[in-house]
């Protein structure tokens, strides 16, 4: 049943067709032959007795008077009958009176006449025939025949048979070619319709309808299914579109608010640096020229300011070259990323020179980028290492590298206080701080323009950490394309 | 006592048997060629349709006489014994004149004395009665069937256009077997 599972329909159906067909055929013929069979059978024997009775009616006298030559003349005329092999008369005691062929071989035929009718014996028909003349039996008709009218006829039967199923399955097979048409083109039409469809994605074809059965209802079905696809892809389109046009709308909005905000945020600082400066100097020189007349508590006090407002100055250059970022365009050279890690280095060291540091430093391949940008990256990415690692006995930071496709990621790695990643979100963000600044001092501006940068060089960046355990900042840079 | 009883028997067997082929032959001077004959005659009653008036009734025998010496012995009686054709049960009469004959169906004259022959069939004119001889010229003198002997069997000859005038319908398939003749002058 497999094998019949994945035929085509087509095929399918001429072979249910012809199967069925077949089938009732055999079984037609087969009756018919088998009834054939039956009644030629009692035909023949019926023939023979009705011979039987002719030739013993007209054997009476010459049984009765014992001529020889005249029941031999009658026993000839079944010459006519070819199929009669032999024949022969018994007198009324049982003794052999005359036979047919005149000829015939000594065992040829029963020695004594036995009980009266025809029966099948291997393939002959053989029987006995009592003669009567009235009541009185004056002896006895035997009858031998053999079945070749029985096998000329059951021949001409077969063949008959043969060429009637084959003339029959010819026709069946013709017919059921034109009338599985019916059935299967609808299906094949409906399935090649589905292919187009699938193939090419164009719901706006329809498939043909042939006629209103099942399968016309199931194209209807399938039309309407096809109607309400193209409708909702249509409808899904629109509703894209539309969407499409507002996140563009969305962009360009945010876009202006975007430049608006750092424009603001850059005038701001640029605004706020000049008064501070001011501030500062005022104070610096009240602190000079007025030294005698203050008292300690206000020296104190002076001091606290000073320290106030050098915070605000930094807080506000932080700011300003977060905002420059958004200003300018990146103006990319080849460096020797390796140099560049050495000096920025060599400066954040110097300010450290207690401390117990083991600094590893890989072979870094060269970059294309914009180089004071990158020191930038490279200035807040060690001083954030050393300065949360300043708590351990022996810091250890190592910087190095990975190829990866079309970029390099970059990281460096240290054995400070690191942090919980569940603050991640906050790790990147302008102002956002993970410690104190009583712990640790710092704007919380450096994280988020390390970012910027690396963003504005088509970059990622990121970083893995574990509390106590050290913290890993990676970045990416694309390589130069070529 | 079984030796006895075979003691009996064989001092039986021997009178009886004796006594048996005396009956035999002194009743029976029959040959093989009437034992047929005999067959013959009885056959005839089954070829040979009677008129219905040559009956009384029904039941009444169809007779087969013999006129003249019995040259049948037993064989006749045995033949038609306990036969009966078409109702009427056979009886076999034996005449010693012809005077004696009135309504028998067949009658084998066993005369050869052509003029008391001739004299015999003119009395039996107007009865429907086969008549059946051996003689050589018994068809001649106006007879129906005779016996004769031919390679060794026995034959018939018939004269239909006596049996006609007799009434009676002899069948073809007797017919069929017998030589046909017909006497050109018939006294």
């Amino acid at each position: 049943m497999t094998l019949f599972r994945d035929i085509p329909i087509q095929i399918k159906l001429m072979r249910v067709i012809f199967l069925v067909s077949g089938i009732m055929l055999f079984v037609t013929c087969s009756s018919f032959f088998a009834y054939e069979f039956y009644t030629f059978r009692q035909t023949t024997i019926q023939k023979l007795s009705t011979l039987g009775e002719i030739i013993s009616t007209n054997s009476t006298a010459a049984l009765a008077f014992q001529n020889n030559e005249d029941a031999q003349e009658i026993l000839t005329a079944l010459k006519a009958e070819p199929h009669i092999v032999a024949a022969c008369l018994y007198d009324k005691d049982g003794h052999l009176f005359s036979q047919y062929p005149s000829i015939l071989p000594l065992h040829a035929l029963p020695v004594k006449p036995e009980t009266k009718g025809f029966q099948f014996v291997n393939s002959y028909l053989e029987g006995f025939q009592p003669v009567m003349q009235g009541s009185k039996q004056l002896g006895t008709l035997y009858l031998k025949s053999d079945l070749g009218a029985m096998y000329e006829r059951f021949k001409l039967y077969g063949i008959i048979t043969a060429l009637v199923v084959a003339a029959s399955l010819l026709l069946a097979y013709l017919l059921s070619q034109i009338l599985q048409k019916s059935i299967s083109s609808p299906i094949l039409a409906l399935a090649e319709t589905a292919k187009a469809i699938s193939d090419n994605g164009d719901y706006s074809v329809r498939a043909i309808k042939l006629g209103n059965d099942e399968l016309g209802s199931l194209t209807d079905a399938f039309n309407l299914m096809l109607v309400q696809i193209h409708n909702q892809n249509q409808t899904l389109s629109e509703f894209n579109q539309t969407l499409e046009q507002k996140v563009k709308d969305r962009t360009i909005e945010l876009e202006t608010v975007n430049k608006e905000l750092d424009s603001f945020s850059y005038s701001i600082s640029h605004d706020l640096r000049a008064p501070i400066r001011a501030i500062n100097n005022y104070i610096n020189i009240l602190l000079e020229d007025y030294t005698g007349q203050l008292d300690d508590e206000a020296k104190r006090l002076i001091n606290i300011v000073i320290s106030n407002s050098q915070k605000m100055g930094t807080l506000i250059d932080d700011l300003l070259s977060f905002a420059k970022l958004g200003r300018k365009d990146l103006t990319k050279t080849s460096f020797s990323m390796k140099l560049l890690v050495e000096s920025v280095w060599e400066d954040a060291y110097r300010l450290e020179q207690n401390r117990t540091i083991e600094f590893i430093l890989d072979e870094l391949p060269d970059t294309y980028a914009e180089k004071a940008t990158i020191q930038q990256v490279w200035i807040n990415l060690i001083s954030n290492a050393l300065k949360y690692s300043r708590k351990q006995e022996k810091t250890v930071i190592q910087i190095s590298w990975e190829d990866q496709d079309k970029e390099i990621i970059y990281f460096i790695k240290d054995n400070g206080i690191g942090f919980d990643m569940q603050y991640y979100d906050k790790l990147f963000g302008v102002f956002q701080r993970l410690h104190s600044p009583q712990e640790f001092e710092g704007t919380g501006v450096g994280l988020a323009i390390v970012q910027r940068i690396i963003e504005k060089h088509g970059g990622k960046i990121w970083a893995t950490s574990k509390p106590n355990e050290g913290s890993t900042f990676y970045f990416s840079l694309p390589k130069k394309s070529l | 006592m079984s030796i006895l009883t075979i003691y009996i028997h064989h001092r039986l067997k021997i009178p009886l048997l004796i006594c048996g082929i005396l009956l035999l032959c002194s009743q029976a001077p029959s040959t093989r060629e009437y034992q047929i004959k005999a067959v013959f005659l009885f056959n005839f009653t089954q070829f040979i349709e009677w008129p219905s008036h040559s009956f009384e009734n029904a039941q009444s025998p169809l007779i087969i006489g013999v006129l003249g010496k019995d040259p049948f012995g037993n064989s006749l009686g045995d033949a038609v014994n306990n036969e009966k054709v078409n109702g009427h049960p056979l009886v076999v009469r034996r005449y010693s004149s012809p005077e004696e004959i009135e309504d028998c169906q067949i009658l084998f004259i066993n005369l050869h004395d052509p003029d008391k022959v001739v004299k015999i069939i003119a009395r039996l004119k107007g009865k429907s009665i086969l008549t059946v001889s051996d003689d050589n010229n018994f068809l001649k003198q106006g007879g129906i069937v005779r016996f004769f002997t031919r390679d060794n069997k026995i034959q018939l000859q018939i004269n239909p256009e006596a049996a006609k005038s007799a009434d009676l319908i002899i069948s073809s398939k007797l017919l069929r077997l017998a030589e046909i003749v017909i006497p050109k002058t018939v006294k």
